[in-house]
Parts: C-alpha cells; sequence; structure tokens
C-alpha cells in the first residue's frame, strides 16, 4: 500500500478496501490534523476537522476530480472549510489558546532545559503571531511556512491564483516580523532567534 | 539587479529556500544593498522562529480513537457494494424518524380535513332540516300547551305549566298593533293571534316581546272585578286566566280561562 498513490488509494478504498483507506488516512491525517491546529489553535478543533474531512472523504469521495488538483491539495481545501465552520462556531469558547502549553510540551526533546523553555516560548509567541493574522493570510502561511507546500499547491488548496498566493505570504510576512519585533521584548524570544540563525 | 528585481525573484521563492539562500544574484545584491540585505536578514529569522513552531508541533497528529470511529464509519458505509444512494446509509436515525413522523403529520392533517368536511356536511343538513321548523315559530302565534289551552278541561287548578319562549313568541311589532286596536276586556282574537289562542289579549304599553327572549305562561287565578269591588266572597268568583310573563318579569299578554 505504501507505493500506491493518494489517487490509487483512495481508488481502492472507495472500492471498499479498508488497507487502502487506511493506509490513506495514516499517510495524510498528520498534515491535514497539523493545519487545523495552526489554523484554530485547539487541539479539539483539529481533531474534529481531520474526522470530518476524512468522513467527507468516505461518503464524497467520489466528487474528486484528479485532473483538477492533487488529492492533498483536494483534502487541505475540505479541511480549510471545516476549519472556518469550526472557528466560526467555536472562536468564543476556544478563543486563542494554545496547544504547546500542555500537549505538545512533551514534545521537546532538548538536552539543555533552559534552551527548551525559550524554544518553548518562541514557538507560543510565533504561533500566537500567526493566530493574530487575518484567515487568509494566515492560511497562506500555515500552507507555505509550516506544511511546505509548494505555492502552486497552496494555490490549488486555496483555490486562488499563483500571484495571490506570493502576495498574501509577502504581505503576511511582513506583518509576522512586526508582530515579532514587539514580542521580543519578551524575554527568551530574540535570544533563540539569534541562536537560531547562529 | 535592481531592488525592484530583488524583491521579485525573492518573493518567488518560499520562506525555507529564502532562508538557505543559495540563489547567488539575490546574494550578490542584498551584498551590495543594504535595505534589501536587511529585509533578507528578517526573512532568515522569521523562517528560525517559524522553524521553531514547525518543529514543535510536527509530531502532532490525531488521537487513535479519530481513526478508530473513521474505520467504524467505513465499515459501516462499505457492507454493502457502495451504490449512489450511498449517503441515505449515513443518515441518522432522528432523520428517519422525522421522516415518519412527517408522514404521520400529513396524514393526521388530511384525517382532520376529512373529518371537518363531514361534520360540516352533517351540519348544512341539519340547518336544511331546521329550516321549515323555524318558519313555523317565526309565524305569529301562541301555542299554549294543551293542559292550558284546552277549554273543555275543568281542572279548575291545573299545575302551572311553564312553556318555552317558541310556544308564545309573536312577531312584536305586529303583537302591539294587535294590542292597540284591541281592548283590554275584549276577547276578539287580534290579527297576530291565532285561532287557537285567540282569547289571548294583549296588554297595552308593554315591552314587545323580544324574539329572543324567554317567556313563560302562569296560569292564575284573577278575582272578578264586581265581586271584589263589592266585598263579597271570593273564592266562588275566581276566574282563571293564564298570564304570558315576558323574560323581564312584565306581563305582556292575558287569557280568561273561565
Amino acid at each position: 500500500m505504501t507505493d500506491l498513490t493518494d489517487e490509487q488509494l483512495l481508488a481502492q478504498a472507495l472500492a471498499g478496501n479498508e488497507d487502502a483507506f487506511t493506509a490513506l488516512y495514516r499517510r495524510r491525517q498528520g498534515p491535514i490534523f497539523r493545519f487545523a491546529l495552526h489554523m484554530s489553535g485547539s487541539w479539539l478543533i483539529a481533531e474534529e476537522v481531520t474526522q470530518d474531512v476524512f468522513m467527507f472523504l468516505i461518503q464524497r469521495g467520489r466528487d474528486f476530480d484528479p485532473s483538477r488538483a492533487a488529492l492533498g491539495a483536494y483534502l487541505f481545501g475540505v479541511a480549510r472549510n471545516y476549519v472556518r465552520r469550526a472557528l466560526e462556531r467555536n472562536y468564543s469558547e476556544t478563543g486563542l489558546s494554545s496547544p504547546l502549553d500542555d500537549e505538545a510540551q512533551s514534545l521537546t526533546v532538548n538536552s539543555d532545559p533552559g534552551d527548551g523553555i525559550t524554544r518553548q516560548q518562541t514557538s507560543t509567541a510565533v504561533w500566537k503571531a500567526v493566530l493574530s493574522l487575518p484567515e487568509h493570510y494566515r492560511e497562506a502561511v500555515v500552507l507555505c511556512d509550516l506544511q511546505e507546500l509548494t505555492y502552486t499547491d497552496a494555490a490549488e488548496a486555496l483555490g486562488c491564483a499563483l500571484g495571490t498566493i506570493r502576495s498574501r505570504l509577502h504581505r503576511a510576512h511582513d506583518m509576522l516580523s512586526r508582530k515579532l519585533q514587539h514580542s521580543a521584548a519578551a524575554p527568551g524570544i530574540s535570544s533563540v532567534t539569534a541562536r537560531c540563525l547562529s | 539587479m535592481t531592488c525592484r528585481e530583488f524583491e521579485h525573484r525573492a518573493t518567488a521563492l518560499t520562506l525555507w529556500e529564502l532562508s538557505q539562500a543559495q540563489d547567488q544574484q539575490i546574494l550578490d545584491h542584498a551584498g551590495g544593498c543594504q535595505k534589501c540585505a536587511a529585509w533578507l536578514q528578517q526573512q532568515r529569522m522569521l523562517a528560525a522562529t517559524m522553524q521553531t513552531l514547525q518543529a514543535r508541533t510536527a509530531a502532532c497528529a490525531a488521537g487513535p480513537d479519530v481513526e478508530r470511529a473513521l474505520l467504524r464509519v467505513f465499515r459501516q458505509g462499505t457492507s454493502r457494494p457502495v451504490q449512489p444512494e450511498m449517503a441515505h446509509r449515513f443518515t441518522p436515525i432522528a432523520m428517519r424518524l422525522s421522516r415518519f413522523f412527517e408522514v404521520g403529520a400529513y396524514v393526521l392533517v388530511g384525517a382532520a380535513i376529512v373529518v371537518a368536511l363531514f361534520l360540516g356536511v352533517r351540519l348544512l343538513e341539519q340547518r336544511s332540516i331546521n329550516v321549515p321548523v323555524k318558519s313555523q315559530v317565526e309565524q305569529p302565534s301562541v301555542t299554549v300547551p294543551s293542559v292550558v289551552a284546552d277549554k273543555s278541561e275543568s281542572q279548575p287548578h291545573p299545575p302551572l305549566p311553564t312553556v318555552s319562549r317558541n310556544n308564545v313568541n309573536r312577531s312584536p311589532t305586529r303583537r302591539v298593533q294587535s294590542a292597540r286596536m284591541s281592548s283590554p276586556d275584549t276577547t276578539e282574537p287580534s290579527q297576530t293571534i291565532p285561532d287557537a289562542d285567540a282569547d289571548y289579549v294583549a296588554l297595552m304599553f308593554c315591552d314587545p316581546l323580544s324574539c329572543s327572549s324567554d317567556a313563560q305562561v302562569v296560569r292564575m287565578e284573577l278575582p272578578s272585578p264586581g265581586i271584589a269591588a263589592s266585598g263579597g266572597e271570593q273564592d266562588a268568583q275566581m276566574r282563571i286566566a293564564d298570564v304570558v310573563v315576558g323574560y323581564d318579569g312584565v306581563v305582556r299578554a292575558v287569557r280568561i280561562v273561565n
């Protein structure tokens, strides 16, 4: 199953092959989950969106047209819509809570405890800055900078032109830089940034 | 390379490509232009900070519950060959029940309409039957119960009957008219009183009987005016009379029985 493409796995899954569906899910659920996590800042929303995206794939997978976009970009597009819905529904409840403070804290593996704390502070500050971006800028940043999609795939996922992605990213980077400069007064962030650069 | 070309070329690269700075032309321009060098440095710092967040969440994934739930749905959805109507298989039970109740509601509404039509028809039939009866009632007649109207009966004090308004109902205007035309002491039947009750005399200066009001016929004893005036024995001279009492307690008509 590992050597099959996403589209082949989807075709087999829609034919009733559970192994193909499982392989496709395990291959794609991580990026989808992280996209929803970065967009919403909520672990619960991210899990909910991931489940909704693959439920959608089970029910409406036949609507996918491989000639229009890759399956990965298609799934990001579906996830984007579910994230929007979830944010409209839950934004007031979840706010800008960051799972980095609790769940993801255990993900940090660092020999230097002090370095780990400062990195955590930096990543939290970056995340807050990303979450404070307008939604269309945030989508571009999350897809291109955090998910490392190419501009073409991001344009397919967001349903916009390539130039639009570039201009949004350019603007979003400027906004992020300004936000991070403002938050650089917080202890540790500038030092970590400098250390990352060195 | 101008600053504009630098910007155009730099924005075509992703943040990671830009931070690695492998494009020699960009590096050359940044080496000679302080403003573009500062911008490039800013992008590198941004890439570094973004990398911390990316590394932090790289292992984040949905929990095993999500996979189990999805596989459960997948098995339910593919237990039969996939059909175009597969979406119906995921229809929640509540939706099916609501459809059932919807059909039930339609049936109930239809049944209610049928019952309403049936009752309406029955009501119209009853009204059509009542029309001739009503016309009979509206005739200006005074119908007195047989015990009152039967003159041949010689019961001196029969039980006082109570009759309904219908039995004494008359057209008010015609009754007043007849009352004015006839004298109080005459037994001549007025124009409005039918032959059977011709001996009823409408009293003057009384309000006409209202068609919607109830009236009662009361049998009572009247002293003879002559005997009463001379102070003689009254019992032998008593007269029995039927008095029509209106709904307001005012006597409207009187009939001397003996």
